[in-house]
């Protein structure tokens, strides 16, 4: 793995003065994280990184949603009558598979020197831990279908960052390699919650669409679903810095290629914005 | 026949009537040209099989192989449509009718990349993807012709991304956000097949990763259904 070469170019950004030891960076940036654990990664991390862009960000933001996911299927699972006997072995699978994706990135950080944060305590009812903070989930492990409106959000946001990500990890191909193929994974289980959630009657298809039920939140809960769907509905893509796709050119009935309108903005998984998206996993931790 | 008209980097040169996408037969045949000392002038010789269809090199190429794997889905999936199995429920015949539309969107994307004047025949005329192997008669039938093509198409995508240069990444970003719902395409079609065969071990292998195939072993997957022509994606850049 190469992602230590990140923390050299990092450390020749102008953001740091002098060319800092990448040994010495490591730790700084790995202590800062570990710091910031009681809210996830939040404001220590950036007032050290200033974006969550960097590669070495990017692994570590990448790691905690999968953490976040890890937890989610595990307290599901283990809680009593929330999921039916038929259905286990789908979460089981996802559980499976987001807990072998959050130690290839961890391996992936500590190949390269990192010092890997501490799994945190994750709340679902979005109270941080406290009893007296207001409950933002209402009863995730105990209705199935708040359950499943709550993983529908957390692994869409998860194919959103990985949307977001997949790019920033360029001085490490195979980390790269592997990240392109953990996305459409993510891809898949979100599209499978949806399924469920649409036999048990909600409206919902397999990709965000503006045809979609809205998952109604708390205002200090709707971050999530902006981390989440947010921009789904844009029909504005850009062929370079600036110059918009002219879809409205080619997507004609004469051209045999006429679509119903919702189905531009379906076609396209967005990325996710990295703060927005930060700010939405700290809901639970 | 002199109705097609020919993709503008190669439309002066005199070919065989469907010898198209040959700009890198180029890349074969001209290495072995300049090795011989030969000029660029010296005349390419013309691809002895007529239904050869070679893919050209560089980021190209790449978007003619995904231009066909939209092909290939908006073939099967607007037949579903048109001609729907009898036993198709109406989630089946909404679900299809969304695969149709987002297929013909990358697909209609991949060739506004490939020509943006829009101008271009990229293929013969006769060229299609056949569905003639397939039995679309019943909701089993078509769910299963729809998963092996969905399966597929999601299956390239994770290789194909690695693969442009670096001129070509607004292209990758659009194909990576393509490649993302293709992938949540074939979940939805295993699901409507077998309900929870999403992410099985068929597609996801034991460490959690999809498994993934390159353009020559998609290529081979498709040969059958776009015969007699034969695409040659020698010309496209190897994964490492």
């Amino acid at each position: 793995m190469k992602l230590i070469s990140v923390l050299d170019h990092l450390a020749a950004t102008p953001t740091a003065p002098e060319p800092t030891p990448r040994r010495a960076l490591l730790t700084k940036l790995g202590r800062a994280a570990a710091a910031a654990l009681p809210l996830g990664l939040g404001t220590a991390q950036a007032t050290t990184a200033g974006t969550l862009d960097s590669s070495f960000d990017a692994a570590l933001q990448l790691l905690q949603l999968e953490r976040l996911q890890v937890a989610l299927y595990t307290q599901a699972l283990a809680a009593a009558g929330l999921i039916t006997t038929a259905q286990r072995p789908d979460f089981e699978r996802m559980l499976a598979h987001q807990t072998q994706h959050a130690a290839l990135l961890q391996q992936a950080l500590q190949n390269a020197g990192a010092i890997v944060p501490t799994v945190p305590t994750f709340d679902f009812s979005g109270r941080h831990g406290q009893s007296s903070n207001p409950v933002l989930f209402p009863n995730v492990f105990t209705s199935f279908d708040d359950f499943l409106a709550l993983a529908q959000q957390i692994e869409d946001l998860g194919v959103r960052l990985y949307t977001a990500h997949a790019f920033n990890l360029v001085y490490d191909a195979v980390l790269t390699r592997s990240v392109l193929r953990i996305l459409p994974v993510e891809s898949q289980h979100a599209s499978h919650v949806r399924s469920l959630r649409r036999s048990r009657g909600a409206v919902v298809q397999n990709w965000p669409s503006e045809e979609d039920a809205v998952i109604t939140r708390p205002a200090a809960a709707q971050v999530l679903t902006t981390a989440a769907t947010g921009g789904e509905e844009t029909t504005i893509q850009y062929q370079s810095a600036g110059v918009s796709i002219p879809f409205s050119t080619f997507l004609t009935i004469s051209k045999g290629a006429a679509i119903h309108d919702p189905a531009l903005a379906e076609s396209f998984d967005e990325a996710a914005n990295t703060a927005t998206a930060q700010a939405a996993m700290d809901l639970f931790v | 026949m002199s109705d097609y008209t020919f993709f503008p980097a190669w439309r002066e040169q005199s070919l065989g009537r469907r010898v198209f996408l040959r700009v890198s037969a180029a890349s074969a045949a001209s290495v072995a040209l300049i090795a011989a000392g030969c000029s660029d002038s010296t005349p390419e010789p013309v691809t002895s099989d007529p239904n050869l269809l070679t893919l050209p090199s560089g980021d190209s190429g790449l978007l003619y192989y995904a231009y066909l794997l939209s092909l290939a889905q908006t073939t099967l999936y607007q037949k579903a449509v048109d001609v729907p199995p009898s036993d198709f429920t109406a989630t089946d015949r909404s679900v299809f009718a969304d695969l149709r539309d987002h297929a013909i969107v990358h697909r209609e994307l991949f060739r506004y990349f490939i020509d943006p004047a829009g101008t271009a025949v990229l293929f013969p005329t006769d060229f299609v993807f056949n569905l003639t192997s397939f039995t679309l008669t019943s909701r089993a039938g078509v769910l299963a012709a729809a998963q092996q093509i969905a399966d597929l198409a999601a299956a390239a995508f994770p290789v194909l991304l690695t693969l442009f240069t670096a001129s070509g990444t607004s292209q990758r970003l659009m194909m990576l956000k393509a490649g993302s719902v293709v992938s949540r395409q074939a979940a939805a079609i295993r699901d409507l097949l077998t309900p929870g065969s999403f992410a099985s071990s068929n597609v996801v292998d034991s460490t959690g990763l999809l498994i993934t195939k390159t353009p020559m072993e998609v290529n081979t997957a498709l040969a059958p259904y776009f015969a007699p022509y034969v695409i040659s994606v020698a010309n496209l850049a190897v994964p490492v």
